[in-house]
């Protein structure tokens, strides 16, 4: 058994890939692809917006005041090293224990600690990485401390800081799928189906989605950046 | 199962780890050969890729394109990918892990070789080394702590990621985070967890500590 | 011989040319009479030393196994190779214990020995230094020139010595080859003739107003005309003294006793008729050797109110510099 489930699609062995990808009975109801869909956006946002808040002002403080450049050094290991499904896989019997059951804060917590080092890093490196000059230039100007790290700081390092929420994004979105295997639903359930069922094509079908997701959200990311005004972009 | 079986279920029941020593010492082993095969690989594509891209300098980008493509993909999906054509099997483990290494590994390998000074490549030329002995003599000892760093990267990394290769039937640690988890017995899960956390912190310290002993030059201060 | 110009004028690529780091387009090379094209690439350079700014020394080998590089693709064995290296460190000032440490554990002075050694290890007839004092401060810029020289007495090689710096080239050239951007050649001759006789407006404007000065700094006082001065040996009398000084127009005489200069006496002292050996004597207040520049003689002379230097030539009296003996020099070369 795998935990509370949604309810099963009922998806005939020898379905095609496409069959599956097109089919407007597998999109919808309990179960159906947009509802796994949503599930794992409600997900990947969740744990975003937490890392979001927590490393920002965290890294731009910091690296106002020139601290923590020790961190780094840690934060770059920690960036390519956390072992998320190990993670997960320790969190669950406490979280279960405690009553909390299998969703969402094992999940949760893992990939929140996969989100947090790119975003710190980069913030943090964002900031450090601003002309000292112009810094100089706005304090000259009279701006407060709080102007100056909110208007120019943060402002100047947007870029470089984008760049680390897209690596944390993409990182989040691919590996939120091992959440179907760690006693939750979301994206990845076709290819934990396709794999319990046998049925390769489901299994393809469910990858091409998962894979799908990713792209779609580095791509996203990466349309955001233009948004950026041309002299802050070209910081990056 | 009842939510009461699930909270009196204890985190590590010692005993059943005396009892399992061989499930858990063979779980290890495979983790081990998973991890050192997908790391190897990586190396030997790694240090093509990388030889292409530092010979025809237009190749750096797509190359590192490519590897950060590969990195981009999720994991469950490469596996899910490749199972229909290498089936549940060692190769579809190996091949999406050692996909996984190659970003890190080309760009720090292309980033080391970047490094060394223009003034000791140039010195090395003027003196009349062979082209070979640049390479070997020279430059790759230069650009190991660079590489070095990558391979610790690339081997952490693996080591965690070898667990998700559990779904697929490889074994390794993986298999007893799922093992617990269907059977709603945590000693296992935890063990399956904490050995692979550990075991990737063992041999991050061992390529540092072989890191060390290949780079002398490195331990010492500048004394002027 | 040192190539010098402004920069973008070719110097340090004539340079790389002649071990074809880079490749001449046109034109012949020639090393002890052989076009370089026809030698193998890995011969030619091992068969010229290579100094380069801030040496170019291996980081990851030992200052030993720097020194070895050439000698050991050379196949020489490992107790040959061994003396060599000790041999060199020797030469170019090195302590023993040095050769174990690493490049980055020395100064920028002792990396540059370094350099120089690994360059000499297999004994090359050819020397190429592409601005090799350019990276470390100007004490220690000097010293190492001055080590080069006394090193080039010894072992005679022929060096092409790239340089921005006009001071070093004039003060360590044999010729001097001035290039202009472009690779133009603008005069190519000894340190002094670029001096004396600029070949056109470029030459002069690179040599710089000073130039007279600048070539006073080439010659020692041992290249002057020896001369001896308004000086009398101690046993002389007041008489002959006077006479001498009145013959030189000068108002003090130097006394000479046993080869020695024994000081300056005032005429005045003399006129009353006492001994020359028991008036009060001065010091000499300008000093100098043969070794000594004019432009230290002349500074020395300006600085102490006097108008000649006493030289000294390991403590024998070797004449007298005077200022005019000096200008002379600039004005009147006969030779070259």
């Amino acid at each position: 058994m795998m935990g509370p489930v949604l309810g099963q699609a009922a998806v005939p062995r020898d379905i095609g890939v496409f069959e599956f990808l097109f089919g407007s009975e597998y999109w919808t109801g309990p179960g159906g692809i947009l509802a796994s869909l949503w599930d794992t956006l409600v997900m990947c946002s969740a744990v975003m917006a937490v890392a979001t808040i927590i490393a920002v002002p965290l890294a731009t403080v910091l690296a106002h005041h020139g601290r923590g450049e020790l961190s780094i050094t840690w934060v770059v290991t920690l960036s390519r090293a956390v072992p998320t499904f190990a993670v997960a896989g320790l969190l669950v019997p406490i979280s279960l224990r405690r009553g909390w059951g299998f969703e969402p804060w094992p999940i949760f917590i893992a990939l929140l600690l996969l989100a947090l080092p790119p975003i710190y890093l980069n913030t943090y490196t964002g900031v450090r990485g601003i002309d000292r000059g112009v810094i100089d230039a706005a304090r000259g100007m009279g701006l407060s401390e709080r102007s100056v790290l909110l208007n120019v700081e943060l402002a100047l390092a947007t870029s470089v800081m984008l760049a680390g929420i897209r690596v944390a994004a993409v990182q989040v979105v691919a590996t939120e799928p091992i959440r179907a295997f760690l006693g939750g639903d979301g994206l990845g359930r076709y290819v934990r189906d396709g794999l319990g069922q046998n049925n390769d094509n489901l299994l393809l079908a469910g990858a091409i989605l998962v894979a799908g997701l990713a792209a779609l959200t580095g791509t996203i990311f990466g349309l955001m950046r233009r948004l950026l005004p041309p002299g802050v972009r070209r910081l990056a | 199962m009842t939510p009461v079986a699930q909270a009196t279920n204890p985190i590590i029941r010692w005993e059943w780890i005396i009892d399992e020593w061989d499930q858990i010492r063979e779980a290890l082993v495979q983790h081990l050969e998973l991890t050192v095969l997908s790391v190897a690989l990586g190396v030997v594509v790694a240090a093509v890729l990388s030889a292409v891209a530092l010979r025809f300098r237009f190749m750096v980008s797509p190359i590192t394109g490519f590897t950060g493509f590969l990195y981009t993909i999720p994991s469950v999906a490469l596996f899910g990918l490749l199972v229909p054509y290498f089936g549940l099997s060692r190769l579809t483990a190996v091949l999406p892990l050692a996909a996984y290494t190659l970003l890190i590994l080309v760009t720090n390998t292309v980033a080391g070789f970047n490094a060394v000074p223009e003034s000791v490549r140039d010195a090395a030329k003027g003196m009349g080394l062979t082209p070979v002995r640049r390479v070997v003599e020279v430059e790759l000892p230069l650009a190991l702590p660079y590489i070095i760093a990558g391979l610790r990267i690339a081997v952490v990394s693996t080591a965690g990621l070898v667990t998700v290769a559990a779904i697929i039937g490889q074994g390794g640690l993986g298999a007893l985070i799922l093992d617990g988890l269907q059977r709603t017995f945590w000693t296992p899960m935890t063990i399956g967890a904490s050995l692979s956390i550990l075991l990737a912190l063992v041999l991050d310290g061992a390529i540092y500590a072989l890191g060390r002993w290949a780079t002398p030059w490195t331990r010492r201060a500048k004394a002027s | 011989m040192a190539l010098i110009g402004p920069s973008g004028c070719g110097k340090t690529t004539t340079l790389r040319m002649i071990n074809r780091l880079i490749e001449p387009t046109s034109g012949r090379l020639e090393v002890n009479g052989r076009d370089v094209i026809n030698e193998s690439l890995t011969e030619l350079r091992r068969g010229i030393g290579y100094v380069i700014q801030q040496g170019g020394l291996f980081p990851h080998r030992t200052v030993a196994q720097n020194i070895a590089t050439v000698p050991r693709t050379l196949g020489w064995d490992k107790s040959r190779v061994a003396d060599r290296v000790a041999e060199l460190a020797e030469l170019v000032g090195l302590e023993l214990t040095m050769l174990d440490r690493y490049p980055d554990e020395l100064s920028g002075g002792q990396q540059q020995r370094i350099g120089v050694a690994r360059a000499l290890a297999a004994d090359p007839p050819v020397l190429l230094m592409d601005e090799p004092f350019g990276a470390v401060d100007p004490i220690v810029r000097s010293r190492l020139q001055d080590e080069l020289l006394a090193l080039q007495q010894q072992l005679h090689k022929t060096i092409v010595f790239v340089t921005h710096d006009l001071e070093e080239a004039l003060k360590l050239g044999d010729r001097i080859a001035l290039l202009n951007v472009g690779g133009i050649l603008e005069q190519y001759s000894t340190p002094d003739e670029l001096l004396r006789s600029p070949a056109n407006t470029f030459v002069e404007q690179f040599v710089g107003e000073d130039r007279g000065m600048k070539r006073l700094a080439l010659k020692s006082v041992a290249e002057l005309p020896f001369e001896t001065g308004p000086v009398i040996p101690d046993t002389a009398s007041s008489s002959e003294a006077v006479a001498t000084a009145e013959a030189q127009g000068v108002e003090w005489i130097g006394l000479i006793c046993d080869d020695r200069f024994g000081g300056w006496v005032r005429v005045a002292d003399l006129a009353n008729g006492s001994v020359p050996a028991d008036a009060e004597r001065f010091p000499p207040a300008a000093q100098v050797t043969p070794d000594s520049t004019l432009r230290n003689a002349m500074e020395l002379i300006m600085t102490s109110r006097t108008s000649v230097a006493v030289i000294n030539d390991g403590g024998h009296f070797g004449g007298v510099v005077s200022l005019d003996a000096i200008r002379r020099s600039l004005v009147s070369e006969p030779d070259l």
